[in-house]
């Protein structure tokens, strides 16, 4: 029995359609990614799984009860929501905590102590009492992590959590994800962070405009990368008038400036064509292609492939 | 255990969530005191500029209370302060939940296992409390301050009419909480609604100075009946037994009017929670 199921759920926002048959599954202890581009999905799908929003159509299920607005079922839930502004700004993270606490019905004793051990937990009980409008985007996350954590979750829904952290504190939050579903938490980690998914996903799924494109390993999403985008280095003159160069390829492919090196363009290739066709148009349309790389690594790769138009 | 008894046991597992809301509301306010002292400016500007209005105003016009001649400060300065309590109340339950969307924590808080109907009566326990106590006190200073022969004997009793009359304007603010919650907007039309419920309330003037026709409608006016109780228990110190049939008759204006209002604010919950709206603002 998965621990989150998701069965054909769509939901309509009048003519927009942000969920179209999805459906996945997690397991308990499992960490799975939720991984997609803006406006995938994604944090309709968590807010559909938490109760939040009713789907237009299919099923939720959270250790196999129908999510609905089932009020039992938010005592072993736990929600990172992607926003900053969950909070009461002008108190402490610790009474903010002992607050949350005791809406899960905790008495007041009880949730102090709780408050004070998830502070521990997130590393953040040296602040806990100052008011939150002056904590840190990294002590903020923590904070909503240490909210999620007041019931020891046997479900735990994290909305882009890593966003906008530096390394240092998006691999904090990691370990503490790491922690829980090694206990036995089933985790879904939505983001569109690809880097960060190597040796933390347990399995993937990849969600775009609404559909699920892909559910496995990422080994197995790996697969699907495919080397179609290359970073070329041109001369300096060819550099310049890379539109031209863009005009000469015609069917063959595109090109785009490569961000932060006016020497570079990104090459795309259409489908079946050879690099080294494309590169002999551009020799001939006078530029020297001094030195040519697939552009990002695989897993990245197989995510434009998986999430791209043509992919639909 | 009956079905009974599990809904029981959750109503008093909501009920034990309560001060917690009223801990956190307490904290925030500690966290603005300007607005006690702004509280304190206005009731005292309003008795200034009514006590120098009462120097034109003819008291014989004014009613008498248990055969006491009401002065016009007595008389407006308990209008005042209850249309303040009445307006803070209003103001307060109508926009607790929009507030709590507009800072983004609605969606935090209905991610626990708590009632929505919780979360509406929690956030404004601490104003339901707090208000009237924090508008009797600042009638007392005004009434030391001016001299005001105000009944110690009527507090008890006008408590009770208070009392009775906060469950009315909670059902009042409900029903526009749900429009605001709805439409995102209605700040506006409350302040007129209130307006013209202050104005055939007598808050000000007698209701007798009303056209005959109005009269009749005042008379009925909830607000009209709990102002008038608590003067005769203030001004003319009418004990239980005169009060009794005013708060009575606040009764099922108070229990109709919270009725309508717990209706029609979860169907506008259920209605954002459908078109999975209620986070946004």
């Amino acid at each position: 029995m998965p621990a989150i199921e998701a069965i054909d759920l769509c939901r309509a926002f009048g003519a927009v359609e942000a969920l179209r048959g999805v459906s996945l599954a997690v397991e308990a202890g499992e960490t799975h990614a939720l991984l997609g581009p803006n406006g995938a999905g994604k944090t309709t799908l968590m807010r559909i799984l938490s109760g939040l929003v009713e789907p237009t159509a299919g099923s939720a299920y959270l250790l196999d009860q129908s999510v609905g607005r089932s009020r039992a079922l938010r005592s072993v839930l736990g929600l990172v929501p992607s926003g900053d502004r969950s909070f009461y700004l002008r108190i402490s993270g610790f009474e903010n905590l002992v607050f949350f606490a005791r809406l899960h019905g905790m008495r007041r004793a009880a949730a102090r102590r709780r408050a004070g051990e998830v502070l521990a937990a997130v590393r953040l009980e040296d602040v806990g009492r100052r008011p939150v409008n002056g904590y840190s985007h990294g002590m903020q996350k923590r904070r909503s992590f240490a909210r999620a954590l007041l019931t020891e979750p046997r479900v735990l829904l994290v909305d882009e959590a890593t966003h906008d952290l530096d390394p240092v504190a998006a691999r904090q939050v990691r370990d503490l994800t790491t922690s829980l579903a090694a206990s036995g938490t089933a985790v879904l980690w939505a983001t569109q962070r690809v880097e960060e998914l190597a040796g933390f996903a347990d399995r993937v799924t990849v969600l775009a405009r609404g559909e699920v494109r892909f559910s496995g390993s990422l080994g197995a999403m790996t697969a699907h990368a495919r080397a179609e985008r290359h970073e070329l280095r041109l001369d300096a003159r060819a550099a310049t008038r890379w539109q031209s160069l863009d005009h000469a390829l015609g069917a063959l492919g595109g090109l785009d400036p490569a961000d932060g090196d006016p020497g570079s363009v990104l090459l795309s290739l259409a489908d079946g064509v050879a690099l080294g066709a494309a590169i002999a148009v551009l020799a001939d349309a006078g530029a020297e292609v001094q030195s040519c790389r697939e552009d990002g690594p695989p897993i990245e790769r197989a995510f434009l492939a998986l999430t791209s138009e043509r992919a639909s | 255990m009956s079905a009974a008894a599990a809904t029981a046991r959750q109503g008093v597992a909501e009920l034990r969530k309560l001060p917690a809301f009223m801990r956190r509301d307490l904290l925030v306010l500690l966290s603005y005191r300007v607005a006690f002292a702004a509280d304190l400016m206005h009731i005292a500007v309003q008795a200034i500029l009514f006590s120098f209005i009462g120097k034109l105003v003819d008291p014989a016009r004014l009613p008498a209370y248990g055969g006491t001649q009401a002065t016009y400060l007595q008389f407006t300065i308990i209008g005042v302060v209850l249309t303040l309590v009445s307006a803070l109340l209003l103001q307060r339950v109508a926009t607790a939940v929009r507030q709590e969307q507009l800072i983004g924590t609605l969606e935090a808080l209905l991610a626990t296992p708590t009632a929505p109907t919780t979360i509406q009566a929690g956030s404004v326990a601490l104003d339901l409390l707090f208000i009237p106590i924090r508008m009797g006190a600042l009638l007392g200073v005004v009434a030391l301050t001016f001299g005001l022969d105000l009944s110690l004997g009527g507090v008890p009793p006008a408590l009770v009419v208070l009392v009775a009359y906060v469950p009315f304007l909670w059902g009042l603010g409900l029903t526009s909480a749900a429009a605001i919650v709805t439409f995102r907007r209605g700040t506006g039309a409350l302040a007129a609604g209130m307006g013209i419920v202050g104005i055939v309330s007598g808050a000000f003037f007698p209701l007798s100075l009303l056209p005959s026709w109005l009269q009749g409608v005042a008379e009925a006016n909830p607000v009209a009946i709990a102002l008038e109780a608590i003067r005769e228990a203030l001004i003319g110190g009418a004990g239980w037994g005169a009060i009794g049939p005013e708060a009575l008759v606040m009764l099922p204006a108070s229990v109709l009017s919270l009725l309508v209002g717990v209706t029609a604010f979860r169907w506008a919950l259920a209605r954002e929670h459908r078109r999975g709206t209620l986070g946004l603002y």
